[in-house]
């Protein structure tokens, strides 16, 4: 391959749109979603905030993972009105705060996963240094960040051997012992966990990562005015479907 | 030039010092093969010599380690990177990025050079070291061999002087292991100076300038090139070594095993096929059968489909086409997951319980686990004395046997062994060898999937190979793939 080819290569954005903003931007925005998510009770505030940040997600190269959490939520909201209907003393509460908790994390775990696959660790890094967090905290951010990717597969090879060996293969054993699949599956997952942060921390270490000086990464790293343009405009959208929230607006039913 | 000059050290944990008194010289652009057994205090020797030592893993030291002079104990890592470079054994867990570009970027960005000096210095790896086409990929989907390019690649781009290798062909196949030799080849002729770490060395001989071999914390020998080329194979064998040659090695399985023609077949796979959905099929038409108390080794290269081929076998996966009979039955994937064991390589992802004995009851009805056959099976595996062990307590090899004594609890007539050489010393992968012979003769079938040559050779009846590039496979016995074999190696 030519040196102008690699280059090129090695310059190339890997993510389109809203995906190349600042990892504080996207961080910044989760944070306000998390904030303003519990307190946005309406359905059409609800259905619109879903919305709103569904584009966000899809101008970020997400968009079928967007209409897939957005199907999700329509699902979910719409399953949880028919669950005013059933009347078992006690479970019917349960399974109704459990609903609504469900409903408002759909949103975050849009937008969650969406920063956490469109955001480069060394990106990352770089602007937490610039914000001027502690190394302390930027480098176990960095590694839960990088950690997070892999359980999906320690997961994976854990339940193999689970069902080979015959432990909890199957779904009466899940539901009827759900402690001891809990207890399966994290004790193994723990034990690897413990040996990779180990391997990740010593191999970092001899390639720098402790040290002091400042960092550049391959692709600049700036809090610009698209940057404070779109957490501003997030911040508004959330606080304007707040304010509608508490108004004739709110009151609206979509899920009967 | 590097010194240890009387240099012992002691884990703050350790009971006894991990290094004793070692002396030794490596002259700038040598190529130095550290080996030794299994915890002789070779990785601690390379922990002293990349900062980590006594920075990240502390302890008490005496003598000295100097790097043209200057004490390297002293200095710490942050100030090391870039002078000496590590790439570590376990392909998985050294990566700090999610896609290949950055990775590769990761040192330099650390070291805080400019955006344009980063660019420079990755466009000058990826040409010396033929990376293009590894750019911008997912590091989760790579194969071990293309993931340890990358981690060297990460290294190189930092250009430091000294570089150290931790057994880095253990999870790697034959293709992978020669462009690993090539890699370490371009290093040594670049005047940098290589340690390499490993108990399979054979891939090395040609690059070889200095051999040391340790045994119990003490630098017992060094060997010149020829010295160790001209090794007796006895005194070999006594230090625990793998083969320099092991084509030579090979061949001494040519003539047909004794055993041959004494299995009754019980296991017929016909037609097996499997593609994960709308794609082209990793294999299609298997076809063999197995007699009682046959070892059949998988070979092939990365992405040939043994490891799904295993998965199918097992039960893990359902066949597409194609069915498995076993002693006449045809066998669902839930039945093969009943009468199958995995042996994995990783032995922490199959240990569940908080003691051994727990452990091989795990999963049992109170019948199947009576307390007679734990005692036996514990016994068979000299694990008595580690009977109330938390089994992550146990060292490498404990945990193999561990798992291989819940295979034989559960009573599983089919045995899969996932890479089980991998890292291990002469008299371990003898050890393992003879473990998987006594096994096989309690009848079933056992199945092994490994890199290693010279152990497939003295293990297996029969050896299978896939073929990634015509999507088949072909069965022999070993006697007569063996030819087939030392091409593999010596890359015929």
């Amino acid at each position: 391959m030519s040196e102008q080819s690699i280059q090129q290569k090695i310059e190339q954005n890997l993510f389109p749109g809203t995906a190349n903003l600042d990892p504080r931007c996207k961080l910044l925005l989760l944070i306000f979603l998390g904030f303003f998510s519990y307190m946005i009770v309406g359905d059409v505030t609800g259905l619109l905030l879903m919305v709103v940040f569904g584009f966000l997600v899809a101008a970020g190269g997400d968009g079928k993972w967007a209409v897939k959490m957005l199907v999700a939520y329509v699902v979910v909201a719409y399953l949880n009105t028919r669950l005013k209907y059933v009347t078992i003393p006690g479970l019917s509460v349960i399974m109704s705060v459990f609903g609504v908790t469900i409903l408002k994390f759909i949103p975050i775990i849009m937008v969650g996963r969406w920063v956490l696959r469109t955001t480069c660790m060394d990106d990352l890094m770089v602007s937490l240094e610039r914000a001027k967090f502690p190394r302390e905290i930027t480098i176990a951010f960095v590694v839960m960040f990088r950690y997070i990717p892999t359980l999906k597969i320690e997961h994976g090879m854990i339940r193999n051997t689970m069902k080979i060996r015959g432990i909890v293969d199957t779904f009466w054993k899940k539901l009827l012992h759900p402690l001891s699949t809990m207890e399966y599956i994290l004790v193994p997952l723990l034990m690897r966990c413990l040996k990779v942060t180990e391997e990740l921390a010593a191999s970092g270490t001899t390639r720098g990562l402790e040290r002091e000086n400042v960092r550049y990464s391959l692709r600049p790293v700036r809090f610009g005015w698209k940057e404070v343009a779109v957490a501003a405009g997030g911040f508004l959208v959330l606080f304007t479907l707040y304010v509608l929230d508490h108004t004739a607006v709110g009151a609206v039913v979509i899920w009967r | 030039m590097i010194e240890f000059k009387d240099f012992s050290f002691q884990y703050e944990e350790g009971k006894e010092d991990s290094l004793k008194h070692v002396n030794l010289t490596i002259p700038d652009g040598t190529f130095l093969l550290l080996t030794g057994r299994s915890g002789c205090g070779k990785t601690t020797m390379i922990r002293s010599l990349n900062g980590l030592i006594p920075h990240f893993y502390p302890g008490t030291m005496t003598g000295e380690l100097l790097q043209n002079g200057v004490s390297l104990v002293e200095m710490p890592p942050s100030e090391m990177a870039g002078k000496i470079g590590t790439v570590f054994q376990d392909p998985r867990s050294q990566f700090f990025m999610t896609d290949t570009t950055r990775e590769l970027a990761f040192g330099c960005e650390n070291m805080g050079y400019s955006r344009e000096e980063i660019i420079r210095r990755m466009v000058k790896t990826a040409q010396d070291l033929e990376l293009g086409e590894y750019l911008n990929r997912n590091i989760f989907a790579l194969s071990s061999g293309e993931k340890q390019q990358i981690a060297i690649g990460s290294v190189y781009a930092m250009t430091p002087d000294v570089y150290i290798f931790d057994e880095p062909s253990a999870n790697l196949d034959y293709e992978a292991t020669r462009r690993l030799t090539k890699v370490m080849k371009f290093l040594k002729n670049a005047g940098k100076t290589v340690v390499v770490v490993e108990h399979r060395f054979y891939y090395l001989r040609e690059l070889i300038d200095q051999v040391a071999w340790m045994e119990q914390g003490e630098l017992v020998r060094t060997f010149t090139r020829e010295e160790f080329w001209n090794l007796e194979e006895e005194t070999r064998i006594r230090y625990g070594m793998r083969t320099l040659f092991p084509e030579r090695e090979l061949r001494k399985y040519q003539s047909p095993s004794q055993a041959e023609g004494t299995h009754t077949p019980v296991l017929t796979v016909s037609g097996l096929g499997y593609a994960y959905e709308k794609r082209t099929p990793i294999f299609s038409d298997v076809s063999f059968t197995a007699g009682e108390g046959e070892i059949i080794g998988i070979i092939g290269h990365n992405g040939a489909g043994k490891t799904t081929l295993l998965s199918v076998l097992t039960g893990l996966l359902k066949e597409k086409t194609g069915e498995i009979r076993f002693r006449g039955n045809r066998l669902s994937p839930r039945k093969r997951r009943k009468l199958s064991y995995l042996v994995m390589q990783d032995a922490d992802y199959q240990l569940f319980a908080s003691s051994v004995e727990e452990e091989l009851t795990l999963g049992l009805t109170p019948a199947e686990a009576g307390g007679e056959k734990v005692l036996r099976t514990l016994d068979e595996l000299n694990l008595k004395e580690y009977r109330e062990r938390h089994p992550a307590s146990l060292s490498g090899g404990q945990k193999q046997r561990v798992t291989i004594g819940a295979a034989l609890m559960k009573n599983s007539q089919m045995l899969y062994f996932d890479e089980p050489t991998s890292g291990l010393d002469y008299d371990s992968m003898v050890r393992v060898s003879g473990l998987i012979r006594v096994l096989a003769e309690k009848g079933g079938v056992i199945f092994v999937i490994s890199h290693d040559f010279e152990f497939l050779a003295r293990t297996c009846t029969k050896i299978l190979k896939l073929d990634r590039h015509q999507r088949t496979y072909h069965l022999y016995r070993t006697e007569e793939v063996i030819d087939e074999l030392i091409d593999e190696l010596t890359e015929k």
